[in-house]
């Protein structure tokens, strides 16, 4: 593995939730203890499964690893530190302010750039020089701070106008006023993390055209600010022995090779390594210790039990949603789960059933969505770019609001406008637009905001709760876009995952941020399911046993209703290939 | 969006310009400095009564002399020329505050 090769003092894993970050990352720390050095494993996953790796509990302190010489390790739980860190700053006022200001400032500190912020000031104090650390070789991370928070952090204005005084009114750094330490000791972090001599970043990919794009961007924007050192590990590659005997592996087979081929320039240049998906569970130390190592991989017999799965499919969850005639049905989820496919599914299952539906993507890359617009009399289909839309948002911004700012609060200001929320924002506003149509047909939309941002967007929203109380009885007519979105017989959240660990995790999550905003998922769609399609593949077969658990979790404990969409050979594109997809033997 | 927060960039230059005038003018952030609002009388009172939608709140010598909307600079002036002035601004949850949505 090139990415083990001379590593220094610090190696950060980076990629999004379910490509095997804390795996690989476990990997490394065996290997380098093993290897006689001292190491730190540092993990920031909020469900972080390294105790049960190790067979030990961690938690949120450095823990010496018995199995494993020379190892030790630290779970770090960004929720719980958002939390700590929510309660700085709240608790004091907390019976102090009335109810609804101390709500509303906690609201302002629920975002994902708070637990960002406070996952960082954890990371800071294994940054700079401490006896903390002093004794390890290598400290090894499972994740590590985007660009937006090291930025944000790099930026004058941050420090001089705000932390240092306490004073200023830049827009997004609400979060920055619960940092606890010195500037200098976040500016000696910042330092580490942008020295090559110090610090190597993984890029963790899978195979997949749409993950080693967002890979490429992270690389972007993160050797921007001065992390040159960059690796790339693509894992779970499928073998090409597993693709002789089997039509699903053997597509599968074709499109990672393909992504492969056709991965991002950017991205070509940087040492890579690639790991083979592995016929066992990686659990335990002996299945850690072979992840990283390319044994000959040896065909595994080909198994005769079927999975037998036995869930609904999207047709039915259709027939709930056609049911009520028209409405608002928003997909939500990570990107990469498929939200543009399943919306496109849907629609062209309620247009199928004589409906009049209007389909609307985000997706640049969305080349489905063309092909259906003439297919289906009663589909249309509109398009909104988000990256137009937010660029014309953030011109806006800059205009009124930034006009008379000084160069440091432009610079504050505009750092602000990179935040990842900006672009939801600024595409929700486009979506607005459309969402009323949805009073006279179906309008169904690729993304939705999440409960964070529409807290935040409805400033009035305790005002309409207030009024919604005191009308109670007296049946007046009144709604706001907020109330449209939480009544779910105008507006039907479909959250969309796939059936893997962390994947379902940050369902949960969306979930719980939704609910927070009183808006309940009316469903589940766990997608690209190898246990819902058939397959003689042992590698798959290995696959779709251990999806059963995922789906299990979601039919127990997480969805009201939900729907497992098979992964299909080729991609579903045109109107056939969708009704197929969503179980519709038509 | 950004609910129009030009008035609090306009308010921004109009306060450096009372400050270079001699005033003495301070501000704060709801959602930043919640212990100061909490820690004056007026401005708790204040949010207990109106709720944080009713802010700005502008105090001049400790007591209430505004809120729903920035003073102008003839209004900063006429506070100004009688003694200190102290504003409490606080722009709320959505929009023109602290902490957008980060």
């Amino acid at each position: 593995m090139k990415f083990l090769d001379q590593p220094p003092r610090f190696l950060f894993f980076t990629g999004k939730g379910g490509v095997g970050k804390t795996s690989i990352a476990c990997a490394t720390a065996i290997q380098l203890a093993e290897a006689g050095k001292k190491v730190l494993l540092v993990s920031t996953d909020p469900a972080s499964n390294v105790g049960q790796v190790f067979g030990i509990s961690i938690g949120n302190h450095i823990t010496v690893v018995p199995a494993v010489p020379r190892l030790s390790a630290l779970e770090i739980d960004p929720q719980a530190a958002a939390q700590l860190y929510r309660d700085r700053i709240v608790g004091p006022v907390r019976g102090i302010l009335p109810e609804a200001v101390v709500k509303g400032i906690e609201e302002q500190l629920s975002g994902a750039c708070t637990t960002e912020i406070a996952a960082f000031d954890e990371f800071t104090a294994l940054l700079i020089d401490s006896s903390l650390t002093a004794d390890y070789a290598h400290i090894i991370f499972d994740t590590a701070p985007t660009g937006h928070t090291i930025r944000l952090l790099q930026l004058p204005g941050a420090w001089s106008g705000f932390l240092e005084q306490g004073k200023g009114d830049a827009s997004c750094l609400g979060p920055l006023a619960g940092l606890e330490k010195q500037r200098e000791q976040y500016k000696a972090a910042v330092d580490a993390l942008a020295d090559d001599k110090r610090t190597r970043l993984i890029l963790v990919a899978r195979a997949q055209q749409s993950t080693l794009r967002e890979v490429a961007r992270t690389y972007e924007e993160l050797a921007g600010i001065g992390l040159k050192q960059q690796y790339l590990v693509i894992n779970g590659i499928l073998p090409k022995i597993e693709a002789e005997n089997d039509a699903l592996a053997a597509a599968i087979y074709k499109r990672e090779q393909a992504a492969l081929h056709a991965i991002p320039d950017v991205l070509k240049a940087l040492p890579q390594d690639q790991v083979v998906l592995k016929p066992f569970d990686l659990v335990g130390l002996d299945a850690l210790r072979q992840l990283l190592i390319d044994t000959p991989y040896q065909a595994q017999a080909a198994t005769d039990s079927p999975v037998g799965l036995d869930e609904p499919g999207l047709s039915k969850l259709v027939d709930g949603i056609a049911a009520d005639g028209h409405g608002l049905v928003m997909l939500m989820g990570k990107g990469g789960v498929g939200k543009t496919t399943i919306a496109a599914a849907v629609a062209v299952e309620l247009a199928h059933r004589g409906l009049s539906v209007l389909l609307t993507t985000s997706d640049p890359a969305a080349h489905l969505i063309e092909i259906l617009n003439s297919a289906l009399d009663n589909l249309t289909v509109s398009r909104i770019d988000p990256h137009a839309e937010t660029e014309r948002y953030r011109q806006h911004v800059l205009e009124t609001k930034g006009a008379q700012l000084d160069a440091e609060g432009r610079a504050l200001l505009e750092e602000d406008l990179r935040s990842p929320c900006t672009e939801e924002i600024a595409v929700f506003q486009a979506f607005s637009r459309i969402i009323r149509e949805a009073g006279k047909k179906f309008v169904v939309m690729d993304t939705a905001p999440t409960g964070h941002t529409l807290l935040l967007l409805d400033a009035t929203g305790a005002y309409h709760r207030e009024v919604a109380r005191q009308m109670g009885n007296t049946n007046l007519h009144f709604t706001t876009p907020m109330m449209q979105l939480q009544d779910t017989k105008q507006t039907k959240v479909l959250i969309v995952t796939l059936a893997e660990q962390t994947p379902v995790l940050e369902a949960a999550s969306l979930q719980v941020d939704l609910r927070r905003a009183g808006i309940e998922p009316w469903a589940w769609i766990i997608n690209n399911s190898v246990a819902a399609a058939s397959t003689n593949s042992p590698l798959l077969h290995q696959r779709a046993i251990n999806e059963l658990r995922e789906i299990n979790t979601v039919a127990k404990q997480h969805a009201k209703r939900y729907a497992v969409v098979p992964m299909l050979e080729d991609e579903p594109t045109g109107v056939s290939r969708l009704l197929e997809l969503a179980g519709n033997s038509n | 969006m950004w609910c129009g927060c030009g008035s609090t960039v306009s308010f921004a230059a109009d306060v450096d310009w009372a400050k270079q005038n001699g005033a003495q003018i301070e501000r704060f952030n709801l959602a930043q400095q919640p212990m100061d609002f909490a820690n004056n009388k007026v401005a708790r009172d204040f949010l207990e009564r109106s709720g944080h939608e009713a802010l700005p709140l502008i105090l001049v010598d400790g007591e209430f002399a505004l809120a729903g909307r920035y003073p102008n600079r003839t209004e900063l002036a006429r506070w100004t020329a009688i003694a200190e002035i102290i504003a409490e601004t606080k722009p709320v949850t959505g929009c023109c505050s602290g902490g957008k949505c980060c």
